[in-house]
């Protein structure tokens, strides 16, 4: 085991006896838990910097502090292709932000942990504690290791914080896509909106939409704006058509038409609906991804109809129902509840609760919000003049509605 | 079923409609008529950006802030001296600055932009721990003890507007620790750009003063160079207050916090260059004031901002003086808050822990911890009796001047790394005169340094700068 600010001290020396120090390290970011180091880099006499492969490593000489390699000559200038796939240690991951998944934090690499594995050298930690600031300020002579201090690789991220950089690294492998997408939204909120964007590039599309749509609206536009125009695409057709709708409410015009008129249409058509009503409207705080069905239905048909229906929208705990698809008129609604447990032969309008509270798509957006807390239901429909209707209002968009800014950006949106 | 009115959402859906137009908003908004996928659609929704004059007046913040921050107690005492001394003949150094000022600010704010990180985020990962923690390590001490320095100026601006410091100085840092904690970003910002209207006072006083116009455009225009060490000394003096490195490290952190991305860049430089412009403007106006009274009345005596104040009330009357003391309150309690902002904002950037106005002080322990300890501090040794100000303010301008320089020397290497800035890279006029300005910093910051050595042993040529 070897901390990178001691092994930066140690020389390579070849079979000819000559020497130049270790400059830096590459390893393969991709490749595996443990990303073995793949090239060590030195200065010439020339002052140019050069790098040897790995493979090249006769042996680590520890006491003396020496890696012996058979030539110096075997070296290569440096390269000017891509380092997509391999990052340097000291130059790109030393001193940079990097995500400690384990504690859910963006910290300092402050030194690097490297171990020796059947002839593979492994980055295996990095140290974030205050020690390794020492180590590396006193040349190693102060500042030991604390174990408890060091971050698993495993469980480390590290973003180069470049989106460009890694637009054709597919990198769905990356462990922070198993953690919620609230909890990616949080813990992007310490990281510059570049390494955001970089991140959201990274992650598979239906968990980069649900992180976009717990990120806060500044930093949710900041990061939209620096992906490629084919996954912004992807990701406002992948959002609840309320949360997408705010995005798009915030682009430029001629970028809101653009994508308005490239959006699968379905999308689309939801979003301009919603985005007809003012922001401190009713209108602008629901949602129009809502499940109903007709009441003349059973419930053995409703249940085989609305299989379909139900697989997409965010909020499907209340199912309403209309005179017909048509008009949709509301009529009453039913539970999702209900409508698994209930006989199959009734039809929906003998079980439905027909006195349902609704809101008005022009009333204001604070007192409605209120009016939806206070109901203590999971949403209130929103009904257009003729009855019809037109979307809910849940309660997390209500309380996201009137809670305090700092807290609203954090609130969490369940339903929608 | 109840008969007769019913309460509200309780009706039959078929008779309910009505009730419910009770809720509409007075206003509707006009929206904008936007042709999508062949139909036209009148959009109501969509968050239009401000127009007219409130399109640029919410581009103002950052840069203003942080610019106008430097007229604080030490900067007034600065400027007043420049006027007293030597009259309008200082005014050219300023005009030349606010160009020098201006082009610094400006390199932040786009350094800010193009990567989102705050400037002690890149030295740290680009020039490494070493720089950093030295320039974090500096900043600390240097802003600690310029906080001090402001929590004087409080307590000596209340006092002349009759209130005693043992009072004031508690409440102005209450104030604006309360603000910080509890406040978001965009409250911050809106509190101390509304602060930033208290240094109009010096306008007015250099108004009321009825300076010689031709005079004060003979200064700003013909420089003039004397041999006086002193007038040299008031020189750098100008220049080091004018830019100072928690200027440099507000303005980016500030604009990083405000969301300020790179594609929007453009239009908020005029943040940078309207807060250069402002700040040396409200100096001139300083220099002017004292120059058209205490300059003509052969009073060149002036050691602090609240001096300059009282000075001024045998000459032109009681006015001026409250004036002074109205503009030394607003700079100071401004000064008081962007410091330890600036510092918190530095060290939590070196160690990389959360950062930032907008957070709970549960999210950020650090962030606020040392912004509280810093004010803490600066209270404290505000109220000590015969806690030696000026000296500590000589000390901390050594350190800020070994500083200064380092820090642009950054600053100028970083926004010529197209890795980072991309399209926001500096342009050769912008390198001409960032190099200019260095040249500029580091020879002043060389007399300074050489005339502290000098004064150190016993070698008297400061003349008061």
């Amino acid at each position: 085991m070897v901390m990178l600010s001691q092994l930066q001290r140690f020389t390579l020396r070849d079979e000819q006896g000559r020497h130049a120090r270790l400059r830096d390290l590459s390893v393969a970011l991709l490749d595996g838990d443990y990303p073995p180091v793949t090239r060590l880099y030195f200065l010439k006499l020339n002052k140019q910097r050069h790098s040897l492969s790995w493979e090249k490593v006769k042996a680590i000489d520890w006491p003396s502090g020496q890696i012996r390699v058979a030539s110096l000559d075997e070296s290569v200038g440096e390269s000017t292709g891509s380092m997509a796939k391999e990052v340097l240690l000291s130059d790109g991951i030393l001193d940079a932000l990097v995500l400690d998944l384990q504690n859910r934090r963006a910290t300092r690499a402050n030194d690097l942990w490297l171990e020796e594995n059947d002839g593979n050298l492994l980055l295996h930690s990095a140290d974030t504690s205050f020690s390794a600031m020492l180590r590396r300020l006193t040349g190693g002579r102060l500042g030991g290791i604390a174990k408890n201090a060091l971050c698993d690789w495993k469980y480390v991220e590290f973003l180069r914080g470049d989106p460009e950089a890694v637009r054709s690294e597919a990198g769905q492998h990356l462990r922070i896509s198993r953690l919620p997408a609230g909890e990616i939204a949080r813990l992007t909120d310490s990281l510059p909106y570049l390494h955001a964007a970089e991140l959201i590039t990274l992650l598979a599309d239906s968990k980069a939409a649900h992180t976009l749509e717990a990120m806060s609206p500044e930093r949710q536009l900041q990061v939209f704006e620096e992906l490629d125009e084919d996954q912004g695409l992807r990701l406002l057709a992948l959002m609840a058509p309320d949360l997408a709708t705010d995005l798009v409410a915030r682009l430029q015009t001629q970028a809101m038409r653009h994508y308005l008129e490239r959006l699968p249409r379905k999308q689309a058509e939801r979003i301009i609906e919603l985005l007809r009503y003012p922001e401190n409207t009713v209108g602008g705080i629901m949602t129009n991804d809502v499940v109903y069905a007709r009441g003349s239905l059973t419930v053995a048909e409703a249940r085989e109809t609305l299989r379909g229906p139900l697989k997409n929208p965010h909020f499907v705990y209340l199912i309403y129902i209309v005179d017909d698809e048509s008009s949709r008129r509301l009529r009453g609604m039913i539970s999702l509840r209900t409508l698994l447990t209930a006989d199959g032969e009734p039809r929906l309008e003998e079980i439905m609760d027909p006195y349902v509270t609704t809101l008005q798509p022009l009333g204001g957006a604070d007192e409605n919000a209120y009016r939806v807390i206070n109901s203590h239901m999971a949403a209130l429909p929103v009904v257009g003049e003729e009855g019809q209707l037109l979307g809910v209002v849940t309660v997390d968009a209500a309380v996201a509605q009137v809670a305090p800014r700092s807290w609203s950006q954090r609130a969490p949106r369940i339903f929608t | 079923m109840k008969k007769g009115p019913q309460p509200h959402g309780l009706e039959p859906l078929d008779v309910a409609d009505a009730n419910y137009l009770l809720d509409i908003p007075r206003s509707i908004p006009t929206g904008l008529r936007v042709n999508i996928r062949g139909r036209s659609v009148n959009l109501r929704g969509l968050r239009r950006n401000p127009t007219g004059i409130w399109r640029w007046l919410v581009i103002l913040g950052p840069g203003l802030i942080a610019t106008s921050a430097g007229n604080d107690a030490g900067g007034i005492a600065t400027y007043s001296q420049a006027g007293a001394k030597f009259g309008y003949d200082l005014i050219w150094v300023m005009v030349i600055l606010t160009l020098s000022f201006a082009v610094v600010q400006e390199m932040c704010a786009r350094l800010g932009a193009a990567t989102g990180r705050g400037l002690l985020d890149l030295i740290r990962e680009r020039f490494g721990i070493g720089w950093a923690l030295f320039a974090v390590g500096i900043i600390l001490i240097a802003n600690g003890g310029v906080t001090v320095s402001e929590f004087v100026g409080i307590g000596a601006a209340m006092e002349l507007l009759g209130v005693s410091r043992h009072v004031a100085i508690p409440l102005g840092a209450a104030l604006i620790w309360y603000l910080v904690i509890f406040g978001s970003y965009a409250n911050v910002e809106k509190i101390l750009l509304l602060m930033t209207l208290v240094f109009f006072a010096y306008p007015v006083a250099a108004f009321m003063a009825h300076p010689r116009w031709a005079e004060v455009a003979q200064g700003a225009f013909i420089p003039k160079f004397r041999s006086d060490p002193a007038y040299i000394f008031l020189i750098v003096g100008l220049l080091g207050t004018t830019i100072t490195p928690y200027i440099q490290i507000f303005q980016q952190s500030s604009l990083v916090e405000k969301g300020v991305a790179r594609r929007h860049y453009g239009p908020e430089r005029i943040d940078a260059y309207v807060g250069a412009l402002f700040s040396n403007l409200m100096s001139i106006s300083m220099i002017i004031a004292t120059a058209a009274t205490l300059y003509v009345v052969g009073q060149r005596e002036i050691e602090t901002a609240a001096d300059a104040a009282r000075a001024l009330e045998p000459v032109v009357g009681s006015a001026a003086t409250l004036l002074f003391g109205v503009g030394l309150l607003g700079a100071t309690l401004l000064a008081g808050a962007v410091l330890p902002l600036a510092t918190a904002y530095a060290v939590s950037e070196v160690f990389g822990v959360p950062k930032g106005v907008n957070l709970d002080f549960r999210r950020g322990k650090v962030f606020f911890s040392l912004f509280t300890a810093l004010i803490v501090i600066g209270t404290t040794l505000a109220l000590i009796p015969n806690v030696p100000v000026m000296r500590l303010l000589v000390g901390v301008q050594v350190l800020n001047g070994i500083l200064l320089p380092i820090i642009l020397v950054f600053i100028l290497l970083l926004i010529n790394d197209k890795r980072l800035t991309g399209d926001l890279k500096n342009t050769r006029r912008n390198n001409v005169l960032a190099v200019g300005t260095l040249i500029l910093i580091t020879t002043a910051v060389l007399v300074m340094l050489g005339g502290q050595l000098l004064d150190s042993l016993g070698i008297q040529v400061l003349g008061g700068g």
